[in-house]
């Protein structure tokens, strides 16, 4: 492109600039005197006489709050060996012993995927050393409480004071010392490793015991001296060890791979991780190879290459108007084939064909992006067989009643399921609801009216119950199938509303900007609006995440044993821990406190990174 | 990659454009926001390479015209004809005329959650189909030419007011539109910024675009403009030559607008 006069462009240039954008500021900013402890207490806490009296009230209720969780937890009657003894029954139920290797397995998987996430998103912030003096300053004197107030025999709280005084005096050690050099931090990523590293460290030094329950027909509790079992630290420790391999790979990989390619492919991996891990590895599925080769293979054949040659044409810029009717036609084709039957596989490849079809006119272009686009529905095709196979696949694994996971794992693969299936769901429904079509409008608007009109627990009910009653013959579902189904529903709904709060929040100037230049309305949707209405939406979405994971203890009440009902239930049901309830609980809200915590910092973390696009 | 300001270098800022072709064509457009009529048979030919001013008091219905003519807006009368394509409902005509005709806003409405360079990119990979590489290095041209290229990896929110109206200058041309539609890109700027929007709309007409433009900059309406309409209640009250205009405009309410704004 040529045209413009470049006499003229250069004149503009450096007659149009404005002084914001040369650097001329090369003084400092003035410096904020900073406060010295003292000062920052008496300026924040005892600046008036009513602050005096609220500073002095507050401080009491909470020591005595403190003292009193110590207390409790500290008190000889207390029977945590319920908790240690039932650990992996906490973690996994019944999932057994000599298949625990498919459960490591899933760990190093995901910290592997977390590892490299961390690497290429650059994960991690500089922290300065007189930080880091201040974080275990307040870490010591929270021990220095924590051994005056716990009731322990003296020799122990010497012992708990003596370690106190260790961290606040290295604290100390590095406020002073990183006075002279301002600039010297350290990653907090760094930071984490040690920690973790600690952590591990201590179980092979620090005698925690080994505790284990052993469900025989007698079920005997074993309880010894010493540290854990080999079979807890040494997996934790290759674990550590994978992790940090994973994450110094990740930063190789980094800057010689595309960002963007790179960046995708992760995140596809981590959305096939949930259903490749519990399908293919926890659930071990025995395929019928004769099967395979007779029914699945040549239904992926043919969708693979009817679906090539369709995609093909309808990617071409060429086709016009024929293409959007062929791709109703099949979708009309893909509801249809509901009304008689066949199998389910040949359905739900029917559809995904459909929205493909439709999609496909957005993403048109050459041949490099034809290829793409043709690509991505064969993999996708390869990946929904393979599932769907090895869901219709029965498990070699074999685990006395119910699911064959329970506890913190079917938690977290119910909210991570019901989770990743919801947000699309949820932002279909809130742009059908904000939609000119007034079909869709009032079919989104009645199915999020009536959802949120129904406490979660009915609907949990009514799809363990009901809804293997109302399924096609020849169909089955399992029930923790169909209460994420329920669930999903269930959350899709409040996930709209979150989102259309974003979606309104889109001025009508984007929306003009995106028209002027020409764009179809899902390229609209899709490039302009919902990245905005999302960024928009975080907190209230992150907050949903959190009530979703938390509220799945819920499921408990239809039967399914998860980490609170063993807590609750199955523990104290042993004999030995008969009455260990409340130490149950209480550990389990720890962890639940663990998790909420960590997607409530990853929140805000997200939150700082978009915003840098703010106006 | 045809460009369609290569199409003629200008030589004299007197341009006979006589035997140019019509680009911009209404004919008795009308239009009403319920019982509010907004225009009122506006009839009008913009010809291959005229820039155009459109004057006239706010509310008046310059932003409303000059909207309609990429279908921001719908008339519901009379006729608008552009590039040779009639503006109906019919999606494809008007996906033709918006891939013909670039917008800049008052407001800029740069896509704040994106690049400089992901602006000005977007439309083209995505509507004009042109691979990404093809589309970064005519972006990066572009912005050279607007005199931001080193803004290119910074986000819309990181720049000045005049800075981001540039790019959205960019952010249209990337689509290589014939024609250019800006509807008073100087009102949101501070004073220092607003000349170096006005350069950059100046070198843009000289080197051959059809450009209509509302704006309130008569300095900018006199040295460039080809031809003033100037307009009020909806309707065009008069249309001359920029000489003609300022020296001896004809209607009264032309008179009594020009006292005031000179
Ligand atoms: N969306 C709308 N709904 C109702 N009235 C409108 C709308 N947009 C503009 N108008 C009215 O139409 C008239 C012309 O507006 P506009 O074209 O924006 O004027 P100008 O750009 O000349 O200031 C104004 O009186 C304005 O109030
Ligand atoms: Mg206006």
């Amino acid at each position: 492109m040529t045209g413009l006069d470049s006499s003229n462009v250069s004149s503009t240039t450096a007659g149009g600039q404005p002084p914001a954008a040369t650097p001329v500021s090369k003084i400092a900013p003035p410096v904020t005197p900073k406060l010295s402890i003292w000062e920052w207490v008496k300026e924040n806490l005892f600046s008036s006489p009513f602050n005096c009296g609220l500073t002095v009230v507050t401080t009491v209720i909470l020591l005595a709050i403190f003292r009193g969780l110590l207390a409790f937890i500290f008190n000889p009657v207390r029977q945590w060996n319920g908790v240690a003894t039932n650990l992996r029954l906490m973690m996994t139920r019944a999932y057994p012993e000599e298949q625990y290797v498919r459960i490591w397995v899933c760990v190093a998987v995901i910290l592997i995927l977390t590892s490299l996430s961390m690497a290429i998103w650059h994960a991690g912030s500089a922290l300065s050393v007189s930080e880091v003096g201040r974080k275990l300053l307040t870490t010591g004197t929270i021990l220095v409480l924590f051994a005056l107030l716990a009731p322990f025999s003296t020799a122990a709280t010497m012992l708990w004071l003596l370690v106190a005084l260790v961290v606040l005096g290295f604290a100390e050690f590095l406020r002073r010392s990183s006075r002279g050099l301002e600039g010297q931090t350290i990653s907090t990523l760094t930071l984490l490793v040690l920690t973790l590293s600690g952590l591990v460290a201590s179980l092979w030094v620090i005698p925690y015991g080994h505790h284990s329950y052993i469900p025989k027909r007698d079920p005997r509790v074993l309880a010894e001296p010493g540290t854990v079992a080999l079979s807890t630290k040494l997996p934790w420790t290759l674990m550590l060890v994978i992790a940090v391999v994973a994450y110094f790979t990740g930063r190789a990989l980094r800057d010689r791979l595309p960002a963007n390619a790179t960046r995708i492919t992760l995140i596809v991996l981590w959305l096939l991780a949930p259903p490749a891990l519990l399908y293919l590895v926890l659930r071990d599925p025995a395929f019928d190879m004769n099967h395979v080769a007779t029914t699945d293979l040549p239904i992926f054949a043919a969708y693979a290459i009817g679906g090539t040659a369709l995609l093909s044409w309808l990617t071409r810029p060429s086709t016009g108007e024929l293409g959007r009717i062929v791709s109703a036609i099949i979708l009309l084709a893909g509801f249809c084939s509901f009304l008689t039957p066949m199998r389910m596989i040949v359905r739900i490849d029917m559809l995904a064909l459909a929205i493909f079809a439709l999609a496909a006119p957005t993403f048109s272009g050459g041949p490099r992006a034809q290829k793409r686009y043709v690509a991505s529905w064969i993999g996708l095709l390869g990946v929904m067989s393979w599932l769907i196979t090895a869901i219709n696949t029965p498990s070699t694994v074999s685990v006395p009643g119910g699911f064959f996971i329970g506890g913190m794992s079917i938690t977290l693969m119910v909210a991570v399921f019901t989770l990743v299936i919801s947000f699309p769901l949820g932002i279909a429904l809130a742009l059908a609801r904000t939609s000119s079509m007034p079909i869709f409008r009032l079919l989104a608007t009645w199915f999020i009216e009536f959802v949120r009109g129904i406490p979660l627990i009915t609907i949990l009910i009514f799809f363990s119950i009901m809804v293997p009653l109302f399924l096609p013959r020849g169909m089955h579902l399992g029930e923790v199938a169909a209460v994420i189904i329920g669930y999903v529903l269930f959350s899709s709904a409040y996930l709209a509303e979150n989102v259309r709060g974003g979606l309104q929040s889109i001025t009508r100037g984007q929306q003009e900007a995106a028209d002027a230049v020409g764009m179809t309305s899902a390229q609209k949707t899709l490039f302009i609006v919902l990245p905005q209405a999302l960024r928009v939406s975080i907190p209230p979405l992150v907050g949903h995440c959190i009530g979703v994971f938390k509220e799945t203890s819920l499921l408990a009440i239809i039967g399914v044993f998860d980490i609170l009902y063993i807590g609750r239930i199955v523990i104290p049901g042993q004999t030995e821990f008969m009455g260990s309830t409340k130490e149950n609980v209480l550990f389990v809200s720890l962890i639940y406190w663990i998790f909420a915590y960590q997607m409530s910092k990853a929140s805000q973390r997200l939150e700082q990174r978009t915003g840098l696009g703010e106006r | 990659m045809t460009d369609p300001t290569t199409a003629e270098t200008p030589t004299e800022t007197i341009r006979d454009l006589s035997k140019a072709r019509d680009v911009i064509v209404c004919e008795n457009v009308s239009k009403w926001y319920g019982d509010f009529q907004a225009l009122d048979r506006v009839s009008a030919t913009i010809k291959e390479q005229e820039v155009v001013v459109v004057l006239g008091p706010s509310g008046s219905g310059k932003s409303t015209w000059i909207r309609c003519i990429n279908r921001l807006e719908q008339h519901q009368e009379g006729r608008i004809v552009v590039d040779d394509v009639e503006l109906t409902n019919d999606l494809r005509n008007i996906e033709k005329v918006r891939s013909e005709v670039g917008m800049v806003f008052q407001q800029f409405n740069l896509f704040p959650h994106l690049t400089i360079l992901d602006n000005v990119t977007l439309a083209p990979i995505w509507v004009r189909k042109k691979p990404r590489p093809e589309a970064e290095s005519q972006a990066m041209a572009l912005l050279e030419r607007v005199g931001i290229p080193e803004q290119a990896q910074k986000y819309p929110g990181q720049l000045s007011g005049g800075q981001q109206q540039r790019v959205a200058i960019a952010r249209a041309l990337a689509m290589e539109p014939r024609i250019m539609l800006f509807d008073e890109p100087t009102s949101a700027l501070d004073p220092e910024m607003i000349k170096e929007v006005l350069d950059v709309m100046k070198t843009l007409a000289e080197s051959g675009m059809t450009m209509m433009v509302v704006t309130h900059e008569m300095g900018f309406a006199k040295e460039v403009a080809d031809r003033l309409i100037f307009m009020e209640g909806g309707q065009i009250v008069e249309q001359n030559s920029t000489e003609e205009f300022f020296s001896n405009p004809t209607e009264e309410r032309t008179k009594l607008f020009l006292s005031q704004i000179l």
